[in-house]
């Protein structure tokens, strides 16, 4: 009968179309358990951080300035500060940007990078000098630069310098405030204001100690210049730090953060006032005696030398390193009052191609330049 | 017309009239590619004025520098009037800082640039390179018959001369790792490594290729390795949306590299050729 015939497929039919159904079903669940599993296995470190290491050197105030702001990849982190270890450098100077922590709103806390660059700092046995600075849009005016901060956000600044050494405790054991305030493209683009900076130093110190009160604070970290009175472009650096000690700051600094940038001379070269040479850091120590302040020690930040080709301020690549030999070692037997001396700049994430890439000591595919190596053979006390 | 066939029909139709859309689509994208091809207002505005706009850094002898009469001199200086009388217009040659330059052209206030300035592959997004025009990469240079121009192995346990710290003495300690006889004297400067060659003191010096082409116009009893050791080729930066005059400065590079002039250039700046 054909309505049985009919009805006979239908019966077929359905327990065929439920049973497709779930197959699919079982298929989906199991796509999800793939996807689940994998997302556990993604979210696992990739990177180990590995066992707690030390710092050989013969020379204990050796250090680098490294660039991890921008290096995403965490085994780039670990390979850098690896190789800063590797060469005999314990101390490293790292840039930690408020932006980067609180980009939207007071107390985000995106803490993930500064957290890796920390733990991996740490397990490499390295001493972090962390550089704060860098304002989130919403601490400043709009269509001003991340460098302009108003002494009315001072406080939100303070919040974040509280912030961070609470959270680093003793991994982080010095802090720097702000960079090179007597810039005025490092003060937002504003007339330089010892007096201002004075106030930021005095905000920031005093959250740091509320904090930890072990930590050392650097001040300073002026640019060397030589601008002359009035130059809207800064202020010549003894002249910032002396307005510094005229509006107060000598409370609120353990230790003065210096640049000393050698350019073509020597590091035994002789300081002047009107010079701009590694020694010129005597002459910052001259007006903190000056001031009183003479028990207080100094670290390099920043400095070095230059082995661009064709750059008229760089020097040939064996000149640097002989000059970057001499520094590290005249930090160490001439200066008792230098804590330590962190060059600029030990790895750039990519090739800048600016003369800026002949500062570094490794190449942005972390091959050692020479300098690197004879770096490495000073602090295993090996002779050049 | 039973339901079921109309319905077929109707997807019929939607199917080809999707396929219409997508045919009509890669049509005009092939009409814009072309027509974009042959538009290039770089090229058009250097024919109409006769100028070609070079950017250059005049501080880096022998590839630019300024004479007493504060004129640009140099091989680039050379290059760029050449390939502009190539074309039938006049080189106008504008000095900028080295760092500065690529960013000019990318923005467009240089046509080009030529500064003695690699190849750049993070740039690629922003701007066009040529190919290149120059080798200053790592080279070997050792007396004339010696073995050690023509094969790497035979640096065993012979001494090589570097300019300290320089790229030439990095490659040197990597090479002492396949040889570990291989001693390296450092010198202050590439021209002190070659002489230490020249003087019988090393036998073999591992320079740049502009160094040794200096050094080896005037003393005929250095030979350079045909093989280049690190690659550090020159080029010509280039507006990346200026698909003529990028095809025009090729076609100029291999016309000048074909009649010689960029031989004599290299003679006449660095006082040998290239080859």
């Amino acid at each position: 009968m054909p309505g049985f015939h009919v009805r006979d497929h239908v019966d077929q039919a359905l327990p065929a179309s439920r049973h497709h159904r779930r197959l699919l079903l079982g298929l989906l669940l199991a796509l999800l358990g793939l996807l689940a599993v994998a997302l556990i296995v993604l979210r696992q470190p990739s990177v180990t951080v590995g066992p707690q290491q030390t710092v050989v050197t013969v020379n204990p105030k050796m250090g680098v300035h490294t660039r991890l702001t921008d290096e995403v990849e965490e085994w780039k982190i670990k390979r850098t500060l690896e190789m800063v270890r590797e060469m005999g450098a314990p101390w490293i100077v790292e840039y930690f940007p408020w932006a980067y922590v609180e980009p939207d709103r007071p107390g985000q806390g995106q803490w993930e990078h500064s957290d890796m660059v920390i733990r991996h700092a740490s397990a490499q046995g390295l001493q972090v000098i962390a550089r704060l600075g860098f304002v989130p849009q919403w601490a400043r005016p709009k269509d001003t630069s991340p460098l302009y901060l108003e002494e009315d956000n001072y406080a939100a600044f303070g919040d974040y310098v509280y912030q961070f050494v609470q959270r680093y405790g003793a991994d982080v054991s010095h802090i720097i405030i702000w960079n090179e305030p007597n810039l005025s493209l490092e003060w937002g683009y504003r007339p330089v204001d010892p007096a201002s900076y004075v106030e930021m130093l005095r905000v920031a110190y005093t959250r740091a100690k509320e904090a930890n009160p072990a930590v050392q604070v650097l001040g300073g970290a002026l640019a060397p210049t030589l601008a002359p009175p009035g130059s809207e472009w800064g202020m010549d650096d003894l002249h910032y730090l002396q307005a510094m000690y005229d509006a107060g700051a000598a409370p609120y600094f353990d230790i003065l953060a210096a640049h000393a940038y050698g350019g073509k001379f020597p590091p035994d070269e002789p300081a002047a006032a009107d010079a701009i040479n590694f020694a010129r850091t005597e002459l910052l120590r001259e007006v903190m005696v000056r001031n009183g302040d003479g028990a207080k020690p100094i670290m390099i930040t920043e400095g070095g030398w230059n082995d661009h080709p064709r750059w008229t301020r760089a020097v040939r690549p064996g000149r640097r390193i002989e000059y970057t030999l001499a520094a590290y070692d005249k930090a160490l037997t001439d200066w008792p009052w230098l804590e330590a001396v962190a060059l600029w700049a030990f790895h750039y994430p990519a090739p800048a191609r600016t003369y800026q890439d002949y500062f570094t000591f490794v190449t942005p595919d972390f091959q050692p330049k020479a300098i690197y190596l004879e770096a490495q053979r000073y602090a295993q006390g090996k002779e050049n | 017309m039973p339901r079921a066939k109309r319905t077929k029909l109707r997807q019929r139709w939607l199917v080809m009239a999707g396929v219409a859309v997508v045919l009509l689509l890669a049509v005009v994208l092939l009409l814009w590619q072309t027509v974009g091809i042959a538009r290039d207002r770089v090229w058009d505005q250097i024919q109409t004025s006769g100028q070609w706009l070079v950017g250059m850094d005049p501080s880096f002898p022998p590839f630019e520098d300024l004479d007493d009469a504060g004129r640009p001199v140099g091989f680039d200086v050379d290059l760029a009037r050449a390939i502009a009388a190539y074309w039938g217009v006049e080189a106008q040659i504008e000095g900028l800082g080295f760092d500065g330059l690529v960013d000019a052209v990318q923005a467009g206030r240089l046509d080009s640039a030529i500064s003695a300035l690699p190849y750049q592959p993070e740039r690629t997004q922003d701007v066009a390179f040529s190919d290149p025009y120059c080798e200053a990469g790592l080279v070997l240079v050792a007396p004339v018959g010696s073995s050690a121009i023509v094969s790497l192995d035979a640096l065993a346990g012979q001494r090589l001369a570097v300019e300290w710290g320089s790229e030439g003495d990095v490659q040197a300690r990597l090479l002492r790792r396949r040889f570990p006889d291989l001693v390296l004297l450092p010198s202050d400067t590439p021209q002190a490594a070659l002489l230490a060659v020249a003087e019988g003191q090393a036998d073999a010096a591992l320079v740049d290729h502009i160094s040794a082409l200096q050094f080896t116009a005037n003393d005929a009893r250095l030979a350079i390795s045909p093989q280049v050791i690190v690659s550090d080729p020159y080029v010509i930066v280039l507006p990346r949306r200026a698909p003529v005059l990028q095809q025009k400065v090729g076609e100029a590079l291999q016309a000048l590299r074909a009649d010689g002039t960029l031989d004599a250039l290299t003679a006449r700046w660095f006082g040998a050729t290239q080859d």
